[in-house]
């Protein structure tokens, strides 16, 4: 007889995974419900990875709230999690009059919201902060940050995972039905019996909210694309550089430092009607080249390694572009569901508050016991790489491992490609391990590697060809074999 | 009537063009050796090709071993060699020049192996 | 770590670094290591199992594995000492060199680095293809490595993007297999690879060639499900109304290597963004005293059987430089007009005879190649032909380049 879980969360990016994770604080019987082969797969794995300051959105509303309070603790999440963190600062550039409004108007904001720090710099101390930085002056916002958004959901999850929490792939809901107060969760798979549900379903979270019977809201989605650059650019750039905020304190083409050492370029921002198309299209790339070069000086067509893109799921009001906050309620006629629809930026710095909002909204109704075996430490992957080389001795006479290179452009090793394959929430694809190590990250983009991954996962899954998938469900990358 | 040749007997692959009559070459220009002719005239008669593919090992270091014909048969016959190489299983140890299969389909040409495959483990 | 003190390091153990070996030995130099990434020496010799390899060094049509074979052999004969499994992670200007083996850290102090890692292929993110990510989408070499190699096929209803060598080469190899391989796409309005190619992987097998087309976006949500395509005119750009969709499960992408240098800046050697390989003078010595390059590293070559010859000539200087030190001064430049894109290499001294390798930017038809300085034509080669899929070499004498000026190669 399956377990009622008590709490069953649909969607495992950043924020359906912080939520996982601040509710194995307590002793309840979580799973997590995701429709594709591994966490942080759609939004939350397709943007700037930028730590937000918080001095963009309205004071007073979820945005802001949690934003502020994502940011001032992340030195702490960063060392629990054991994921990589920069707190760069942000340089908001301005060439114009109009743009140096714009630049007061959001400091003016950000002090409102409680940010620390703004100051509207000159030209001179803004070459001196990033001489890759076009401009005439700027605001500093030195509590921006970078990370990672694949080892930081990653991270979270694992963390869950650790604490006690299931993860369920290949698990996309397609009905949910309330009967004699269980909800029953129907997946392609299966059906889950749980006491509440929580819908953070991102992209699909009008679909779950509307299953759930909490209809009325309206996604838009923003499509941006972006150009990742070889770590050679990233030599010439430390923190995220941005042009002055429109009147909506929308942000055009930036350039971002990744925190692993490439750059970002972009993202645009087109309204889309399909939530699946993540198509790179060429006029947009076309203009990404143009406004990267005014952004980021040192731009070479030749430093382009890849091009991807993120859709931001927008609550707005129906027929309009007219976007709202975040939606965190729990309502008493639907009951025990606890709904978040139209997270997006700053979703990813706000991760953690808007989980703990959501345990906030959890215990209104019942009580709480905290989970004593908790632990909020999580260690990741050792980085070979990174290491000096009496460590990487170290590491390659305890485990023979370290010695094979696989990935030669970003130098990772079987040991580390081992651990990633056997990661505990049992992720099987060349993604999963891609965004676990880094491999095929590099300027050869798994040239050389990428056959020796899938090696790796055959022996170590024991899988047939035909089994291994690539990144979604359904996306094989062989036949079979070639000889029986 | 006037045909055009790429010879495919050596990377300089000398186009040629030829004066052509049924199966007769009359005239022949743009070949900078002897074989440029024997190539069209075989192109005319029988056309024939080498291949290159490969055949399952079982207990090596790899998992296949790479194999060619040691002389190029008909063109028409290449899926039919294909077929015949395909239901070869060997067993390693395999040494390179082996003949995998002696006068394959009686079209006077062995199938060789053209690597070595010493015993082992291929994971 | 213990510094293991070496003449010799030959970083690569593939048909150039293999060759450079036995010549280095043949010349009396014995203290050599070559550093391989892969299990087996061999290089992508490896994985090119289709015949052609050798005609010219052998007189014979060998496949690839049996011509890296014969160096092995070679090798072994000779007592060259080769580590396998070891990849090198460091190179410095002062000719120290790391690498990652399962048995720790190798760290090597060398009289002379021999650079020898081959290339890399260019990739789909880095020619910006419009659309979606899904798999399916696979580079040339890596299809070959999966097919021949790792026993994997790895699709089915297959296009072709580039028609170099290699993507012609997979077409044939596909179909052999029992794939179907619907077209090959080239956004050149001349076919980058060797005319036999097109021959015997193509026309052999029915295969359409588009010339002047290129793909303007890649559809699939998790597997590959089809590429659009569109004629596009003299300037490259896509001409709009052209678009054609094809159903496919199976992208193959052959646009072009590129020499593998990042270690090689590492060490502070120079490149010439024309060849995307170093800079190097007659000896094959780079900018970085005691370094020198050869075979694909240096520059893309189409005929193993020059990296060879290529490989060898670099063994005799650096025999040379082993025994008895700094080489002759190289300082006359070479440089070319703009129907050639590149010489190897780019400084001889004078004192010695050379050769010149090269390739044309687009194709010419009963031309002369001269070798101009001070205005005087110094050699003159008439060719039939000239492609840039075929790289030429002329051989020339040292003593007649009496001045300290530029020498010019142009195309009449």
């Amino acid at each position: 007889m399956k377990q009622t879980y008590d709490v069953l969360i649909v969607g495992s990016g950043v924020v359906g995974s912080a939520i996982a994770r601040e509710f194995s604080r307590y002793k309840l019987k979580i799973g997590v419900l995701e429709k594709e082969l591994d966490v942080c797969c759609e939004t939350s794995g397709r943007n700037s990875g930028v730590l937000h300051a918080g001095f963009t959105y309205k004071t007073g509303s979820l945005r802001a709230q949690c934003a502020v309070e994502g940011n001032a603790e992340f030195e702490k999440v960063s060392e629990e999690l054991d994921v990589p963190f920069k707190r760069t600062g942000k340089l908001v550039i301005g060439f114009t009059d109009k743009d140096m409004e714009s630049l007061l108007k959001y400091k003016a904001l950000g002090e409102a919201n409680g940010v620390k720090g703004l100051e509207i710099i000159d030209k001179k101390r803004l070459q001196e902060l990033d001489s890759s930085a076009g401009g005439e002056f700027a605001m500093l916002a030195p509590s921006s940050g970078i990370l990672n958004p694949f080892t930081y959901t990653v991270a979270l999850a694992e963390n869950a995972k650790q604490n006690g929490v299931n993860f369920y792939f290949n698990n996309e809901v397609i009905d949910i039905k309330r009967e004699n107060g269980i909800y029953k969760v129907k997946t392609v798979k299966d059906t889950y019996e749980t006491r509440w549900v929580v819908n953070s379903a991102g992209l699909n979270s009008v679909v779950i909210s509307n299953m759930l019977g909490i209809d009325g809201y309206t996604l838009g989605g923003f499509k941006g694309e972006y150009f990742l650059l070889d770590k050679k650019a990233g030599k010439h750039i430390s923190m995220p550089v941005y042009p002055a905020p429109d009147e909506k304190g929308g942000f055009a083409t930036h350039a971002t430092p990744t925190v692993d050492g490439n750059v970002l370029i972009g993202p645009s921002s087109e309204f889309i009607e399909d939530f699946e198309d993540y198509g790179v299209t060429q006029p947009v790339l076309d203009d990404l080249i143009k406004d990267g070069m005014k952004m980021f000086k040192p731009f070479k067509k030749e430093d382009i390694i890849r091009s991807f893109s993120g859709i931001r799921p927008k609550l707005i009001v129906k027929g309009t572009r007219q976007t709202l906050d975040f939606v965190i309620e729990r309502r008493n006629e639907v009951p025990n569901v606890i709904n978040l629809v139209g997270i997006e930026s700053p979703g990813l710095t706000g991760a953690l508050p808007i989980a703990r909002r959501t345990v906030a909204l959890f215990k209104e109704k019942e009580e709480l016991i905290p989970n004593e075996k908790f632990n909020p430490r999580r260690k990741g992957i050792l980085n070979f790489s990174e290491q000096s080389n009496e460590v990487k001795k170290e590491l390659i006479e305890k485990d023979s491992n370290y010695g094979e290179i696989i990935c030669r452009c970003e130098c990772i090793t079987k040991g580390e490609i081992l651990e990633a394959v056997h990661n505990c929430l049992g992720v099987e694809t060349v993604t999963g391990i891609k965004n676990r190590t880094r491999v095929t990250m590099g300027r050869c983009q798994g040239g050389y590697c990428e056959t020796r991954i899938t090696e790796i996962i055959n022996e170590e899954k024991n899988k047939n060809k035909e089994d291994v998938m690539y990144s979604r469900v359904g996306s094989y990358m062989f036949e079979g074999k070639v000889r029986d | 009537m006037i045909k055009e040749y790429t010879c495919i007997i050596c990377p300089n692959g000398c186009e040629i063009e030829a004066k052509i009559e049924g199966t007769t070459i009359l005239e022949i220009e743009g070949a900078t050796c002897s074989r440029g002719k024997e190539y069209v005239e075989q192109e005319l008669i029988n056309p024939k090709r080498n291949i290159a593919t490969s055949v399952s090992v079982e207990g090596g270091i790899l998992p296949l071993v790479s194999v060619r014909l040691t002389k190029s048969i008909p063109k028409e016959r290449i899926f039919d060699v294909m077929n015949e190489i395909k239901k070869i299983k060997l067993k390693a140890p395999v040494t390179i020049s082996q003949v995998v299969i002696k006068n394959v389909l009686s079209l006077d040409s062995d199938v060789i192996a053209t690597k070595n495959v010493v015993e082992g483990s291929n994971i | 770590m213990t510094v293991i003190k070496k003449d010799v390091v030959i970083i690569g153990g593939g048909s150039a670094g293999l060759a450079a070996a036995v010549q280095l030995r043949k010349k009396g130099i014995s203290d050599i290591v070559i550093l391989e990434r892969e299990k087996q020496l061999g290089g992508i010799l490896r994985q090119c199992i289709h015949d052609g390899f050798g005609l010219a060094r052998f007189k014979e049509a060998l496949s690839g594995p049996e011509y890296s074979q014969r160096f092995i052999d070679e090798v072994e004969k000779l007592g060259i000492e080769t580590i396998t499994d070891a990849t090198v992670i460091d190179i410095t200007s002062e000719k120290k060199v790391i690498a990652a083996s399962k048995s720790g850290l190798l760290e090597y102090e060398a009289k002379a680095v021999v650079l020898t890692m081959g290339c890399r292929e260019r990739t789909r993110g880095a020619i910006s293809i419009p659309g979606t990510r899904p798999s399916g989408v696979y580079n040339a070499g890596v299809a070959q490595a999966y097919i021949n190699l790792h026993n994997t096929m790895v699709g089915k209803e297959v296009i072709i993007l580039g028609s170099g060598d290699i993507g012609m080469i997979m077409a044939r190899r596909m179909t052999l297999e029992g794939a179907k391989v619907k077209a090959v796409f080239e956004i050149q309005p001349y076919p980058s690879g060797l005319p036999r190619n097109i021959e015997q992987c193509l026309n052999d097998y029915n295969i359409p060639l588009y010339l002047s087309h290129t793909i303007t976006k890649i559809k699939g949500h998790s597997r590959l499900e089809g590429i659009t395509v569109s004629k596009v005119d003299e300037n490259f750009r896509p001409i709009p109304g052209t678009e054609k969709d094809y159903a496919c499960d199976t992208l193959i992408l052959s646009v072009g290597l590129i020499p593998e240098n990042e270690l090689s800046l590492s060490a502070g050697v120079e490149l010439d963004n024309r060849t995307k390989g170093a800079i190097v003078d007659e000896n094959y010595q780079t900018n970085v005293e005691g370094i020198f390059a050869a075979g694909n590293v240096l520059q893309v070559h189409d005929l193993v059987d020059f990296v060879s010859i290529e490989a060898e000539a670099l063994s005799e200087s650096v025999a040379d430089y082993v025994n008895k030190g700094k080489l002759s001064e190289c300082c006359i430049n070479i440089t070319t007009d703009s129907n050639i894109n590149h010489t190897i290499p780019q400084k001889i001294s004078g004192a010695k005879d050379f050769k010149l390798s090269m390739r044309v930017r687009k194709p010419f038809k009963n031309c002369e190649i001269h070798v101009i300085q001070n205005d005087e034509v110094i050699k003159t080669v008439k060719l039939k032909k000239a492609i840039p899929a075929e790289m030429i070499q002329i051989k020339l004498e040292g003593a007649k380049f009496k001045s300290p000026d530029d020498i010019k190669v142009v195309v009449r």
